[in-house]
């Protein structure tokens, strides 16, 4: 009964949301393969050369409000799990093949996390730990690879607005080098963007490795450093790649790409243009019914 | 110290305060003497990295320090908010339960203007058609919406309510509604209702300050509108004109709180 009380809480969560979140779909078991970075590769190589408009500063103009990929449970190619995790392809252009090239001992964690979700999967074992999002926590590269933001550019700076529980990035652009002692460690990191050719390219360190990159426990820890690319492949769309490097977890850098389309026009209501409060944490059951139901609280990996 | 040198040292103390207290005249710091850089867009130029600098997240009313808690002079014209007495008690009632009531100790969002006078600091971005404020504290976002769109029919029940600004003069004068009876004014359990009507007026004040005042009215906690003033202060020096930065509340306290079995922090909101 637990388990299907979480799911319904999982459920009846985003219809308490006044204004448009995110509809959660429910897929049917013979739903279509939800395309990721094999089928972004493709499209992406038929596309004709596009040269972005700029802003009155003379830089790519990305603004706009950018939608993210259906999926994106698991960020790895995977068959039909449930009515909330579809089939989907990887989101993984590199390397070859898909797969996060995990060292051994952080893929036996991997596994670990998978096996603790208690979502009603073959081969699960004891509750472990529930996805970090649930408690209304986002992190670089998901929340960008997630969609559903804006990106608003405003002289040297450029400032990313996530919807989901108004976390936000201001961005210089001014070439200023990182500024934080390493050991500061944030959910968001810290970002410093620059302007490469027709791409924003963000750097982002001091990261604290205590959120997921997807609900089925992919991970890397407080020493990974991010690169993220923002690239217009056509005037509604943005070739996101996110490489990630981090020597103790993984045993080569790998990289994240997906397309962001942007969001059409909201239609019909007088206000539906403006983004409203989306306030998460404040009273998240999900919060009191994963801690009653025995779920650990993720404190990142153990790096040995 | 003999009588007399004691005599001249109150004349010499009181001299200094004279001066103390007198308008410097070299300061051009009152909000009619001062005119701003404009935007792109014409409009006063407000944007950059600000913070209060006083104590009126633990009180906006006069208080005395108590352990953990700096003395302060209050930012309520006239001293005390006009409660009705029926609140009046109720705000009494918060100040002795405030450490388990106060909806700060839940990490929820302040409202509207407590997160104003929360000690982080925030950034004012203007756009075309509204202003992003961006804050240190929670990651909050406000938009003021400068579209000419009246505030959407409610009721609605937001945190941080909903947001209106127009411009009077050189003053960003925003008009806040929509907000919850579930937060506070403050750390010492002052409060509004549902009800509450905010006014808020940024004005320029020198190229570093912000005069900053906010009127409350709201007919069912008090007898009449009564305001705040403080200035708000440009944050200086490298980096820190960004909010680099998060302070994010409540993964810390979930965290703490989680493997409590009796903590107060689980349960009804």
């Amino acid at each position: 009964l637990g388990d299907v009380a979480a799911i319904a809480v999982c459920i009846a969560l985003p219809m308490l949301v006044p204004i448009a979140a995110v509809a959660q779909a429910l897929y049917p078991r013979d739903a279509p393969k939800q395309p990721g970075a094999p089928s972004w590769a493709r499209e992406r190589a038929a596309l004709p050369p596009f040269t972005p408009p700029r802003t009155p500063e003379g830089t790519p103009n990305l603004q706009g409000r950018w939608t993210g990929p259906n999926g994106g449970d698991d960020i790895e190619e995977h068959d039909y799990v449930d009515v909330s995790s579809p089939p989907e392809e990887t989101y993984i252009s590199d390397p070859p093949g898909g797969k996060i090239p995990y060292q051994p001992w952080a893929l036996a964690v991997q596994a670990q996390h998978r096996a603790g979700l208690a979502r009603g999967w073959p081969g699960e074992k004891a509750r472990l730990y529930t996805d970090p999002q649930t408690f209304c926590i986002y992190s670089v590269p998901r929340a960008t690879y997630r969609g559903g933001f804006e990106i608003v550019q405003v002289p040297g700076y450029v400032m990313i607005l996530y919807t989901f529980n108004h976390y936000y990035r201001f961005i210089p652009t001014d070439g200023r080098p990182h500024a934080l002692a390493a050991d500061v460690k944030l959910w968001m990191g810290n970002s410093r963007g620059s302007w490469q050719g027709n791409t924003l390219v963000v750097d982002v360190t001091n990261l604290n490795g205590r959120n997921w990159l997807d609900q089925v426990g992919n991970f890397f820890s407080e020493h990974a450093h991010v690169i993220e690319r923002f690239t217009l492949a056509d005037a509604n769309t943005i070739d996101y790649e996110a490489t990630i490097e981090d020597p103790k977890v993984f045993t080569r850098p790998w990289t994240i790409r997906v397309p962001l389309r942007r969001a059409r026009p909201a239609g019909g209501d007088t206000y539906a243009d403006e983004p409203w409060e989306n306030a998460c944490h404040e009273g998240n059951e999900a919060t009191e019914h994963n801690r009653s139901l025995g779920f650990k609280w993720f404190k990142g990996a153990a790096v040995p | 110290m003999t009588r007399h040198s004691i005599r001249s040292a109150i004349v010499v103390i009181g001299v200094l305060l004279i001066f103390a207290l007198a308008p410097d005249p070299g300061a051009s710091q009152t909000p009619a003497a001062y005119t701003p850089p404009r935007t792109r867009d014409g409009h006063p130029d407000l944007q950059g990295v600000w913070q209060a600098l006083n104590t009126a997240a633990w009180s906006v009313e006069d208080h005395p320090a108590t352990l953990g808690v700096p003395a302060g002079h209050g930012v309520v014209d006239g001293g005390v908010i006009p409660y009705q007495p029926s609140a009046l008690a109720r705000r009494n009632e918060h100040f002795a339960n405030r450490a388990t009531l106060d909806p700060e100790t839940k990490c929820y969002l302040p409202g509207v203007p407590r997160i104003t006078y929360m000690p982080h600091p925030f950034r004012i971005v203007q756009q075309a058609d509204r202003i992003t404020i961006l804050y240190e504290y929670l990651h909050a976002v406000r938009y003021v919406f400068m579209n000419g769109r009246p505030h959407p029919p409610g009721p609605i029940d937001w945190w941080m309510g909903d947001s209106r600004g127009r411009w009077e003069g050189n003053s960003l004068v925003v008009d806040v509604t929509h907000l919850s009876d579930r937060t506070w004014l403050d750390r010492a359990g002052n409060f509004h209702s549902e009800a509450v009507h905010v006014v808020e007026r940024y004005t320029p004040a020198g190229p570093d300050h912000l005069l900053y005042e906010v009127t409350l009215e709201d007919p069912k906690v008090y007898t009449r509108p009564w305001k705040m003033t403080m200035p708000l202060y440009r944050r200086q020096g490298a980096n820190n004109d960004l909010l680099e930065q998060e302070y994010d509340c409540y993964p810390e306290l979930l965290e703490q709180e989680w493997e409590k079995p009796d903590s107060a922090l689980f349960g009804r909101p």
